[in-house]
């Protein structure tokens, strides 16, 4: 590894959420690396994914949530006036916790998007296929049933289809949502083998209520918990290897060896 | 678990309330049956149902018009109907702000509770006249009975539509948009796919209204038993020729409206069926 | 309007199962749609009269009211057709006489027509009303339901065998048939002469225009009988009733109402 300064993907300072009247984040100010695993780690209720949620605006669907402070992608504003939400989701894709397969074939299930974004030659929509299903490590599995409905593959399958259904619009970042909570441990093993995979090529952010998984997959690491206020806000934030092995504050400590949370 | 004799009493009662239920449905159907079988079987299966003239007093027996009406009547109705149903039903789960929401749900319930008569009155004076003006013709005609059709059987669609649209799990809202997919993209692409089977037994359940009207229909149709040449030309569905002529038929004319009412039962129950079906495949999942 | 006819129907249900059952103080009157308003104009004068004799009139049409008649469930029932061969063993009386007439629309330019025109009309020979002296327009028939008396007299007295073509539209009430024509300035139909109004323009037929007189005269001569029939000889009850029909009274009441009452020969 060498010792040139990390490109910075995405930036927030002084990131500032409101549900209505109720602050769920407070000043989270944090730069993720590109092309690295970040891993958001924190009790539950801190606001983790709704962080995460930030990144891709998904929190935009629902009306009350405000958003203010400084967030770039790239160096540019997510929240600017101009942004083009759509335009912004393709660059930022999202794993949700639970495998949520389309109720269509697994062919269409990786095509949908692309087809919508504009891709009509059948056989730029086949190698799409083929290439994210590579990626995901699924395509020997499914390859000659493709047309299969995506719902009857196993939850681990799933949850992979997803990924590559991500990664079939080619998105420069990918946020995974608690993504391996839902599966048992050996897909669980293959989606972080996966995540070993994509982060050569993608910027991933993680929310994870595993501190094993956090430490096993996540380059940095960032610690979320309610302050005084009982509002969210950023703990600690640093190389994963620091954070559970020397952790600046007791806080952390405590919570990272499972003494709450 | 023990039972009181007021627990077996009130079992008994609702028991004998429930069978008196279904034995009045199959009573009705045994009574149709007999009426109407008889004129089938000497008119012949074939004739009675591909015949091309309707004459009771000169014993001509074929609804074959009325059944090309019936099709014709609710597939109109289907044709302007269903997309505004569905459209409707989209605004209504995913566009429309809560209190038009609130304000547009009981509006359409009431006009699931307008009588039909009214309906038939409403195109009779309103719709007729346009028709008959702008388009030519005599006003009453397929088209007319498609109209009033398609307004009553709205209701039904949108209801049905949006309760499956609503029903659907958030993830395939959100994963659609986390692909980059606009709104709309993810409503056409994903949501609606996804809800198919609930739509498509709006759709069957609202042709049934459809084929099964009758008091509407008499009133803007023309009845007259000929095959249609033109959406323009008056026509005779199935339900109309009974309603129009149970008055005064008697004898084999009776009859061959019971044969009629036997085919239109027949019509029905597929539809019904099929609507079962695709509802309990879709609860299976 | 309906309304009232259904709840009339529904309370006549029970009244009727309390004649059955011998108190009858009600004379049940039922059949031709035709009839029934000129009888409920005869039960509304007689129950002045005769404050405490009531009578009840429901629709249902002729063959209704004749199957009513015979199976006793009714008093009296009221046909607007002739009587088949076996319902003229039953007891029967002529009322009064309806001429039928032609209608069209009151902007229509055409006033007459020739017995021979309207039967190609209806036949569907004649399509527009160029071929009969009208406007160049395509003529929008109007007919009656199969089975009801006013098209059964209408078929009876002018379609000569001929069947009135399956494109007609069908409406199965005299109210639909005139409120049709007087909005369809293309439109033909036919109904009671005692039913036509001001909102539409009665033709003449072969030179003849349809009133009272040429009726009474003969000249004009699409009209039809009214009847009432009855299981069997009426009772003293039922004959009252029947007796004020035909009374002096009862004919002047018909009379005004636009049918055609000139016998007055009562078994």
């Amino acid at each position: 590894m060498t010792e040139t300064k990390p490109k910075i993907k995405i930036r927030t300072v002084d990131l500032n959420l409101h549900y209505g009247s109720f602050h769920a984040l407070e000043d989270i100010t944090m730069d993720i690396e590109e092309c690295k695993i970040t891993a958001i780690i924190g009790p539950s209720g801190c606001g983790k994914s709704t962080l995460l949620r930030v990144f891709n605006r998904m929190n935009d669907l629902i009306p009350s949530c405000k958003t203010t402070g400084e967030i770039l992608l790239d160096e540019k504003p997510i929240y600017g006036k101009n942004i083009d939400v759509v335009e912004h989701r393709k660059k930022v894709g999202m794993v949700f916790q639970k495998p949520n397969v389309f109720p269509m074939s697994i062919y269409e299930n990786i095509t949908i998007a692309p087809k919508r974004h504009g891709i009509k030659s059948r056989r730029r929509l086949d190698e799409t296929v083929e290439r994210s299903l590579k990626q995901v490590a699924l395509w020997d599995e499914v390859k000659d049933d493709l047309g299969k409905s995506a719902q009857e593959l196993p939850a681990g399958a799933q949850q992979r289809l997803c990924i590559a259904r991500a990664v079939a619009v080619e998105p420069d970042v990918i946020l995974m949502d608690e993504s391996c909570s839902a599966l048992d441990p050996e897909s669980t093993m293959k989606i972080e083998e996966l995540m070993f995979e994509l982060v050569k090529k993608y910027t991933i952010i993680i929310v994870t209520h595993s501190m094993e998984q956090a430490r096993r997959v996540s380059d940095m690491s960032a610690f979320i918990m309610l302050n005084k206020n009982l509002v969210g806000s950023l703990h600690e934030y640093g190389p994963t290897l620091d954070l559970f092995s020397k952790p600046k504050s007791t806080v952390t400590e405590d919570y990272i060896t499972g003494r709450f949370g | 678990m023990k039972k009181t004799f007021k627990d077996k009493l009130s079992e008994r009662i609702f028991l004998a309330l429930a069978l008196s239920s279904i034995s009045a449905l199959a009573l009705i159907t045994v009574f149709i049956i007999i009426q109407g079988a008889p004129i089938i079987g000497s008119v012949g299966i074939f004739n009675f149902i591909f015949g091309m003239t309707w004459a009771p007093s000169q014993g001509e027996f074929g609804i074959f018009p009325m059944i090309v009406g019936t099709l014709a009547v609710t597939l109109g109705a289907m044709v302007l109907g269903v997309p505004i149903g569905i459209c409707s039903a989209v605004f209504l789960a995913e566009f429309a702000p809560v209190p038009v929401r609130n304000m547009f749900r009981p509006a359409i319930q009431l006009l699931a509770g307008i009588p039909s008569v009214v309906y038939g009155f409403w195109g009779l004076i309103f719709i007729v006249p346009l028709i008959r003006d702008y388009l030519g013709g005599p006003g009453l005609s397929i088209l007319a009975g498609s109209i009033v059709l398609a307004i009553m059987i709205l209701p039904t669609v949108i209801s049905i539509t949006e309760v499956s649209i609503i029903a659907l799990p958030r993830t395939y809202k959100e994963g659609a948009l986390a692909l980059g997919m606009s709104h709309w993209q993810a409503i056409y692409s994903v949501q609606l796919p996804a809800a198919k089977s609930g739509i498509v037994a709006a759709v069957i359940l609202g042709t049934g209204r459809a084929i099964g009207e009758t008091m509407a229909v008499i009133m803007v149709l023309g009845n007259a038993p000929a095959l249609p040449r033109s959406i323009l030309d008056p026509v005779r569905t199935l339900t109309t020729n009974i309603g129009i002529e149970m008055g005064y038929a008697t004898g084999d004319h009776r009859q061959a409206l019971f044969a009629t009412g036997i085919v239109l039962f027949i019509l029905i129950m597929t539809l019904n069926i099929t609507a079962q079906y695709i509802t309990r495949k879709k609860k299976q999942k | 309007m309906r309304l009232t006819v259904l709840i009339l129907l529904i309370l006549s249900v029970f009244t009727l199962t309390a004649c059955s059952s011998g108190a009858g103080n009600t004379v049940i009157v039922a059949g031709s749609t035709s009839v029934q308003p000129y009888a409920e104009v005869l039960a509304e004068n007689y129950s002045i009269i005769f404050p405490d004799r009531a009578v009840d009139i429901q629709g249902g049409g002729s063959s209704t009211g004749i199957r009513a008649a015979q199976s006793g469930t009714a008093d009296i029932g009221m046909s607007s057709r002739e009587l088949t061969e076996e319902e003229q063993e039953m007891w029967n009386i002529v009322i009064a006489k309806d001429g039928l007439v032609l209608i069209v629309h009151p902007q229509n330019p055409v006033n007459g027509l020739t017995l021979e025109q309207v039967r190609r009309i209806y036949t569907g020979d004649v399509t527009n009303w160029l071929e009969v002296g009208g406007a160049d327009r395509r003529i929008h028939v109007i007919t009656r339901e199969e089975g009801s008396g006013t098209r059964g007299a209408f078929e009876d007295m002018l379609m000569e065998n001929n069947l009135i073509t399956s494109r007609a539209i069908v409406q199965n009430t005299n109210g639909s048939v005139r409120q049709l024509v007087s909005n369809d300035i293309d439109s033909i139909g036919f109904l009671s002469l005692g039913l036509a109004d001001q909102s539409v323009k009665a033709l003449e037929l072969d030179g003849v225009a349809p009133t009272w007189n040429n009726v009474m005269l003969g000249d004009y001569t699409l009209f039809r009988q009214f009847y009432f029939v009855s299981a069997e000889k009426p009772s003293d009850y039922v004959k009252l009733f029947i007796d004020f029909a035909l009374s002096e009274e009862g004919q002047r009441l018909l009379m005004l109402e636009g049918l055609i009452t000139d016998m007055k020969e009562a078994e």
